[in-house]
């Protein structure tokens, strides 16, 4: 294509077209180079650069994502989101315990290619740029992050518990088994968090997002992927965390409350989560609770494999619907 | 290396990843069956091959086995001059490295090996990791006692 014929497209599809020189990359190795009116060539299409991704955690602001371009695409002027490769290295917190985490391009690729058509992932097709680069164009999700949607929910637990909460547990076992999808293949997602299932707007449909995490690999391969089931279905049952200080915020009957609990009913990673939710909200049923407490100081026996949590998932879902 | 032809009854499978812990499994071990004239034990330990996701390099990957490896032996060594103090015959000692590569896990590629071998009976050293490790990472000791079949396993805390 042209300088033109780009200039008519980037015109075609943008309000505010950009002016100068249009810098062309087809090497995006120097991600950090690449601005807002750049242009990318990659596979032979060309993408206008509008930014980047911005990632912040339970709804507060966060970094820009240096790696992480929006982009608009000039053959069908959908807005697309592009991840360059950035070899990250870092300590990743899960409560209390720290391990070394890896950014790693080629495994996201690896799943992108693994899980295509399967609507519980997002969608994406895999490029590499002249330099060699693994680069992934990713289909924006319109829609709203798990936790938001949760956390924004203006109504009572109990009323929660019986109305919404039966149909958002459906959704979320569905993510569960995507999940066992990927372990199934020898896969992990990663980074397992309530901001990285998107509920799209239009089709009502939960969709993982953001699998480039991976780890050193350890005896059992699934357990920070468990690890992160177990904290988005406190948080699903839950309607959020429940905190001991925010159990003692709420006066004397919270006070009260709190006297009843053991280390056993805490989180086993978060000393102050709550996990034995049935001592809070007395109508979850006890196999549903029972769930819960594998991820609990008391916990004897832990999960090893999503199967087995997905097991005892649908072995609850009558209860749930009985209440 | 001379294979061990003994019955499974004297045929013993030390599972070391070098810690202090697995030493003294080692030393366990020793003292126990040095009154033991047939016993023949084998040292085990399992390198993990990096993940191509984080060294995604072959020959880079290669170089780091090989390395741990070189390391690895003399260690192993050291481990198997202390059954030697203790009275353990050298030609019935045997030392095995093994490289683990995914989808294999350690355990599994220590129990196939005392499958393969006929080993009688297993060891193994608890290290004591915490609630939350085990949840996160597994236990070799644990998925040992658990999967282990047709042999006796003995841990050493």
């Amino acid at each position: 294509m042209t300088e033109t014929e780009l200039r008519e497209k980037v015109a075609a599809y943008t309000r505010f077209p950009p002016r100068g020189k249009l810098n062309i990359y087809a090497d995006t190795t120097e991600f950090m180079s690449i601005q807002s009116d750049d242009i990318l060539e990659l596979g032979g299409v060309y993408y206008l650069v509008r930014g980047e991704e911005v990632e912040g955690r339970f709804g507060l602001d966060g970094e820009p994502k240096y790696w992480v371009k929006r982009v608009i695409d000039l053959g069908d002027g959908c807005s697309k989101i592009i991840k360059l490769v950035f070899h990250e290295k870092f300590l990743m917190q899960l409560g209390s315990l720290q391990i070394e985490c890896f950014r790693s391009p080629l495994k996201e690729a690896r799943i992108l290619d693994k899980v295509r058509g399967d609507l519980r992932f997002m969608q994406g097709v895999n490029v590499l740029d002249s330099a060699g680069n693994q680069v992934r164009i990713i289909e924006r999700i319109q829609g709203v992050r798990y936790y938001d949607q949760i956390h924004n929910l203006q109504m009572d637990h109990e009323s929660y518990f019986h109305e919404r909460f039966p149909a958002i547990f459906d959704n979320i076992v569905g993510c569960i088994e995507a999940i066992n999808r990927l372990h199934e293949m020898g896969e992990l997602h990663g980074d397992i968090r309530n901001d990285h299932i998107l509920i799209e707007r239009e089709s009502g449909k939960y969709r993982w997002i953001d699998f480039d995490y991976t780890y050193d690999w350890a005896e059992n391969p699934y357990g920070v992927d468990l690890y992160g089931l177990g904290n988005i279905l406190l948080f699903t049952v839950g309607k959020g965390f429940h905190n001991l200080p925010d159990l003692t915020a709420c006066g004397p009957e919270g006070i009260k409350m709190r006297s009843c609990l053991e280390p056993a009913d805490m989180s086993l990673f978060f000393k102050h989560r709550i996990a034995n939710l049935q001592k809070l909200f007395p109508y979850i049923p006890d196999s549903l609770n029972f769930i819960l407490l594998h991820f609990s100081q008391g916990a004897r026996v832990f999960y090893e494999h999503t199967d087995e949590l997905l097991q005892d998932l649908r072995a609850c879902r009558l209860d749930i619907a009985s209440n | 290396m001379k294979e061990m032809t003994g019955s499974p009854g004297n045929k013993v499978l030390i599972a070391v990843d070098l810690s202090e812990n697995s030493l003294k499994a080692v030393d366990y071990v020793g003292a126990m069956l040095s009154c033991h004239e047939l016993a023949e034990i084998t040292l085990i330990t399992v390198i993990k091959e990096p993940s191509a996701d984080i060294v995604p390099d072959e020959a880079e990957r290669t170089r780091m086995v090989e390395e741990a490896r070189s390391e690895t032996l003399a260690l192993m060594e050291q481990a198997a001059s202390r059954l030697k103090a203790l009275g353990i015959p050298e030609k019935h000692i045997r030392i095995k490295i093994q490289v683990c590569r995914k989808p294999m896990s350690i355990s599994d590629l220590i129990l196939h090996e005392q499958q393969d071998g006929g080993y009688g009976t297993l060891v193994v050293g608890r290290r004591g990791v915490s609630k939350k490790e085990e949840f996160l990472f597994g236990s070799v000791s644990s998925r040992v006692v658990r999967d282990a079949k047709h042999c006796a396993v003995w841990v050493i805390e």
